[in-house]
């Protein structure tokens, strides 16, 4: 009986608390809605997610251009062979006049720097700045573009070369039937040269040249691809283009010179584990990658469609998340609304017709925060869904609907809602502290957040400790290294192999895990101390409040 | 506890001050159903005594209670009170109803008796036909009317009303003063606050007196007025000749003086108001002098005030 | 009821009081006199409580008119900067600045001054590997230069858009908020010189604290250093382009500033709203910058399109690869459309409590 009783009891008073709450939520709702300066920021809020996924949306229609990671696809000479094919023939990359079957020039005589004279004969001039008189121009292409067109050259303009008129290197032009100005260039003719003082040229003849087709640029884009068999045990990594093997190529011995790796040597085992051209993939006891380390030129240009294409996908999920949502949404919304949930009461005097009714001061200051929570975090909640509704579905990958996305945001969304919890604490008790300092400290603090997860996303991992938006942006850490536990290798695999990579830009490994490096204690840890920092705040309200005597 | 022994409004010696300010001055009060009304200009205090009883502020001595608890501790005894505040603000994109039933809300009732409530006590003060208005489309007296009924939405035991006729014109003011008459008329206990006397004397006859917070005078209206009686009263009169008329006032028995104000009016003194205004038509019209004005310049809250604490004020 | 017994004595035995003399009461002060609260001249004109005019009576009002001499406009507009800038060094009869603002503007100025303290450090321990490096991280040079007035971290990032905010931010908000442009407008006073003042003052207080810094910076690095003509004449052009770099950024601000305090009625609206801005164009478009590789978004942080102006204006390389034009109407547009909206604000302020 007396047990029905106090249950009975414990029921309307818990219903009459909830009642309570409820009102006064809804009474702050309904506030927020009333004021134009909310609906103001939460559109301001929702064009620049709306901007943002335009771009988003505009990027993946642009689609993904093949990223020359190493490259080697590029003709740097401009000789018409890509530097990979060159690469294989041993000729110099650099120089136009060295291409694959281009042979060797032999040199017969010079004008030497600053030599002034004239030479006749029916030679191959190359690097010759002056005027060429001839009898016999041979006009067919050899090799790329290093050598002069001499079928579309341009009439010389009046005047003197250098002085009147500037030729670009390489370039020459027609100054009469038989007669061509050129600048440093190079071609096959028969007549008399007259050098340009000051300048050079060279003759000869070119021996043991052959033939050798240009490859298109796209054979050495996307060549070789990442090979990782999943298990750091095994022998991964292959040298699909075989750059590091160089097995059947043309030129034997291969040439030591490797122009696009950093070191002057080719070393086909640099990771020293015994392998020749393998990646080293090293793992911890947990099986966690912490580390590659490849041979050179193995597995350096991997397919965009795997990786980079997920990589940037990411990046903009990881990117906005904390940019837009934490440090723009996180930071202002709570300073346009939470600022005044009991401050502007008390200014005005509504807030008696509140207090005269039967409600603990604490209370009402939970309630009226939570109130705002609502509308912010129902924003937040609402703007996260539908980026994530568009990203899950235009993302790369085979699934139709990529469900992680949406779990992801979500979990932004709920880091970014404790964040608004916290500022919302932290900026209604300044406001309740003192009218009349508590904004302007709102707004030092407001700065100070931003400038503090500035530093977090520079990786600073100490001075911003003490911020919310520090446990905020590594909550988020830990949310995307949850969902995407891969992410960390993507990490190492994009320092590893130099890849351009948004993760390493926007992404760092959850920085406190008790040494764990666990995603889910870093996870933990930073939403213990966000509600921590909330629940302190709200107390110190509530106890400021309690003792305030209310004019 | 039962109203029987605690009364709902008690103040033991009880003290407000803010910095050198004093709100409150060593005032002992007890009051317990009926209407009340507490009289004292700006700045005798009226508010300080409602922000203390209403646990605004906390008093710097001495003790509050209503219906015995003390309620800077305690939000328990709101339930049993409604306070009309003497802010002007309201919630103005509110519908009158909305803003009533919001309130009410905040006692844990459900919507549903919430909204009830509302529509019953906003037709009590006869604003049902504006219910669905926004409050910023209300009229001052309007507006004094939807916070009076927030107040009793709860139907509670004491209705406290800090300035409810300020800025109403006579029309919302008659209709105000008839709602705090019925409420007493239902038993409840309700402190009405003024700072004219004329107003309040038409609701109550029951009266509190503060000036500069210090507690004047208690009591029924006119029971002070006869106490009062004992003190001298004027009677200005003007008129063409206020010589002659003097001279047939001076023989008159409760007239003990007369006087000339500066600008020519007479000034009969008397100590006995009333038996002097049973003579007065009687020698005007003895005297065949043709008077322009009769006024009881000391028939006003100012003169009570003035007498009351001597010419200190 | 039940009286208490403390209070009742001091009820009814009161000695008869004096009967007080309606004369004090009788003669009302002016309105005039009760409004402007000075005498000068009025005396003699009077208007009695209406409570005694028992009959009813109208009282002829003479307004007289002021013959005297109007002083020039520019001494009318003085007065109006005048009140705004001393406010920052004394409250009394001048603006009032919240003592947090006033902190606020000390600390940010003495910060932006500590490039000099550095100098003087150099200078004083001259010789040595310490001197050296100080004069290297805080000399003069272009990097330097354009590094005091629109270097990010700090200046722009802490302390540039929190002075703005706190300076510009209550401007014409609180004039909204509690009626007080009345002041200005029931006076000779124009609505555009009243714009204009404001403007200026707030411009006045960053520029002092934004400019006046750079100025001293340079000036006491040529007198620490003891620099001769030769370093004045190669470094003045310089100099001259950060400057004007600095000028700019200060306008830009206020009119961004100034632009949002005429639409809120909140000052703090209005400077939340400027940090927003400032700070929300700026991570926005390091973000797309680092996804999609394009910085052409930075034209819509005005922080960034001054700094790309800053940087050929100092002549070093740009960080951005746009081009300068965009920036620079970035600028132009940003003024142009926060003085517009200024400006029809305030044209259609009305002079009352909003």
């Amino acid at each position: 009986m007396m047990d029905r009783q106090g249950r009975g009891l414990a029921e309307t008073v818990w219903t009459r608390l909830d009642r309570k709450a409820g009102a006064i939520t809804e009474l702050t709702i309904r506030q927020l809605r009333h004021r134009l300066s909310t609906w103001v920021v939460l559109a301001v809020g929702f064009l620049l997610l709306i901007a943002l996924l335009a771009l988003f949306i505009g990027g993946i229609r642009d689609g993904w251009e093949p990223i020359d990671n190493d490259g080697d696809a590029h003709d740097w000479d401009g000789d018409g062979y890509p530097a990979g094919q060159e690469f294989k023939y041993g000729s110099d990359p650099f120089d136009r006049f060295s291409f694959p079957g281009s042979g060797e020039f032999v040199e017969e005589g010079s004008f030497e720097w600053g030599s002034v004279g004239l030479y006749s004969g029916n030679h191959t001039w190359r690097s010759a700045t002056g005027i060429f008189t001839y009898t016999w121009l041979d006009d067919s292409q050899i090799g790329g573009g290093g050598v002069l067109e001499v079928d579309s050259l341009e009439p010389c303009p009046d005047g003197e070369l250098f002085e009147n008129y500037w030729l670009d290197w390489g370039e020459g032009c027609r100054m009469g039937v038989d007669r061509i100005v050129v600048h440093d260039a190079s071609f096959v003719g028969n007549g008399t040269f007259r050098v340009e003082e000051g300048y050079m040229a060279q003759w000869g003849y070119v021996a043991d040249s052959f033939d050798v087709e240009p490859e298109p640029a796209s054979n050495y884009i996307d060549e070789d691809d990442i090979d990782w068999t999943g298990d750091p045990n095994k022998i991964n990594g292959f040298d699909d283009d075989g750059d590091c093997l160089r097995i059947g190529w043309p030129e034997d011995p291969p040439p030591d010179f490797v122009w696009w790796s950093w070191e002057p040597n080719h070393d086909s085992d640099r990771n020293g584990n015994g392998v020749d051209c393998d990646v080293e993939w090293i793992a911890d006891s947990n099986g966690n990658i912490v580390a590659i380390i490849p041979d050179d030129n193995v597995d350096e240009d991997p397919s965009e469609e795997n990786l980079a294409y997920e990589d940037a996908h990411r990046a903009f999920i990881i990117g906005t998340g904390k940019i837009a949502f934490v440090m723009i949404l996180g930071i202002f919304l709570p300073l346009f609304l939470a600022l005044g949930l009991v401050r502007d009461e008390t200014e005005n005097g509504t807030l008696h017709y509140l207090l005269s009714k039967p409600i603990h001061r604490g209370e009402f200051i939970t309630y009226r925060i939570l109130g705002y929570l609502v509308v912010a975090g129902g924003f937040v909640l609402i703007m996260s869904l539908l980026m994530g509704l568009v990203t899950a579905s235009l993302g790369p990958g085979d699934s139709i609907f990529r469900l992680k996305d949406v779990i992801v945001w979500l979990g932004i969304a709920f880091a970014t809602i404790l964040a608004l919890a916290a500022y919302g604490a932290i900026f209604n008790t300044l406001g309740l502290l003192s009218s009349r300092y508590g904004v302007y400290i709102a707004l030092v603090i407001g700065v100070y957040e931003f400038v503090m997860a500035v530093l977090t996303l520079g990786g600073a991992e100490l001075i911003p400790v003490l911020s919310v938006s520090h446990w905020t942006l590594q909550l988020i850490d830990s949310i995307v290294l949850i969902v995407w536990p891969n992410t960390i290798e993507m990490h190492i695999i994009a320092s590893a192999f130099d890849l351009p990579s948004g993760i390493t830009a926007f992404w760092s490994p959850p920085a406190h895990t008790l040494g764990t490096e666990s995603p889910f204690i870093s996870g933990l840890i930073s939403v213990i101390v966000l509600l921590l920092i909330t629940s302190l705040m709200i107390l110190f309200g509530q106890s400021q409040f309690k003792r305030r005597e209310i004019m | 506890m039962s109203t029987k022994t605690t009364p709902a409004v008690l103040l033991e010696k009880c003290s407000k001050w803010y910095g050198q300010v004093i709100g409150i001055n060593d005032v002992s009060l007890a009051i317990d159903g009926g209407v009340t009304g507490i009289l004292g200009p700006n700045g005798a205090g009226k508010s300080t005594l409602f922000k203390l009883l209403m646990g605004r502020l906390k008093p710097s001595s001495g003790n509050v209670r209503l219906f015995g608890v003390d309620p800077w501790v305690s939000t328990s005894p709101y339930r049993r009170v409604g306070y009309v505040a003497e802010t002007e603000k309201l919630y103005d994109w509110m519908t009158g109803h909305d803003f009533v039933s919001t309130l009410a809300r905040l006692h844990g009732m459900t919507r549903e008796e919430a909204s009830d409530r509302a529509s019953h006590v906003l037709d009590f003060v006869g604003l049902s036909d504006v219910q669905n208005k926004e409050i910023g489309k209300y009229s001052k007296g309007m507006r004094q009317r939807v916070k009076i009924a927030h107040a009793l939405v709860h139907d509670p035991d004491l209705i406290i009303l800090d300035e409810p006729l300020h800025g109403c014109d006579p029309i919302a003011r008659t209709s105000i003063m008839s709602v705090i008459r019925d409420l007493g008329s239902q038993g409840k206990t309700v402190l009405v606050s003024s700072h004219i006397l004329d107003e309040i004397e038409r609701i109550t006859e029951q009266i509190v007196i503060l000036h500069n917070g210090r507690l004047l005078a208690l009591g029924n209206l006119h029971a002070i007025r006869d106490l009062l009686d004992k003190h001298p009263h004027r009677i200005l009169i003007r008129t063409e000749n206020p010589r002659k008329l003097a001279e047939s006032f001076v023989p008159e028995d409760p007239v003990y003086g007369v006087r000339f104000a500066e600008d020519g009016a007479l000034e009969v003194l008397t100590n006995d108001l009333s038996a002097a205004h049973e003579v007065l038509p009687r020698v005007i019209v003895d005297s065949g002098l043709k008077v322009t004005s009769i006024e009881n310049p000391d028939d006003n809250l100012e003169a009570l005030l003035g007498y009351l604490v001597g010419d200190a004020s | 009821m039940s009286a208490e017994e403390s209070n009742t004595d001091n009820l009814p035995d009161q000695e008869l009081p004096e009967t007080p003399t309606p004369a004090d009461t009788e003669l009302g002060q002016t309105r005039m006199e009760v409004a402007y609260g000075a005498g000068d001249g009025d005396d003699d004109a009077q208007a009695i409580v209406a409570r005694k005019a028992s009959m009813g009576v109208l009282y002829e009002q003479i307004y007289r008119p002021w013959n005297g001499e109007l002083g020039p406009r520019w001494v009318r507009n003085y007065a109006i900067f005048r009140h705004h800038v001393y406010g920052i060094f004394r409250g009394k009869g001048h603006r009032y600045y919240n003592p947090f603002v006033r902190l606020s503007i000390l600390v940010i100025f003495l910060t932006s001054l500590t490039p000099i303290a550095m100098i003087f450090l150099s200078v004083t321990i001259s010789g040595g590997e310490g001197s050296d490096w100080l004069n290297r991280m805080w000399g003069v040079n272009r990097y330097n230069l354009w590094g005091q007035v629109l270097g990010y971290f700090p200046r722009n990032l802490c302390m540039w858009p929190l002075l703005t905010a706190l300076v510009v931010g209550g401007m014409i908000s609180d004039d909204r908020k509690n009626g007080t442009s009345a002041i200005y407008f029931s006076r000779p006073v124009t609505r555009a010189d009243y714009t204009a003042m404001k403007y200026l003052s707030s411009a006045v207080v960053l520029g002092f604290v934004i400019v006046f810094s750079y100025m001293l910076y340079y000036t006491s690095a040529i007198v620490f250093n003891g620099e001769g003509w030769a370093y004045l004449i190669d470094t003045l052009p310089i100099f001259l382009g950060g400057l004007l770099a600095g000028i700019l950024l200060v306008i830009t601000y206020t009119s961004i500033g100034m632009a949002l305090s005429s639409v809120s009625q909140s000052r703090f609206f209005a400077a939340i709203g400027f940090l927003a801005i400032i700070f929300g164009t700026k991570v926005v478009a390091l973000m797309i910058e680092l996804i999609f590789e394009t910085t052409v978004f930075y034209i819509l942080s005005p922080y960034d399109s001054l700094a790309h102006l800053g940087q050929w204006l100092v002549g070093i390389p740009a960080n951005y690869e746009h081009s300068l034009a965009l920036s620079i109407i970035s600028i132009l547009l940003y003024n142009a459309a926060s003085i517009g909206l200024l400006v029809t604000r305030v044209r259609s302020l009305e002079v009352t409590r909003e």
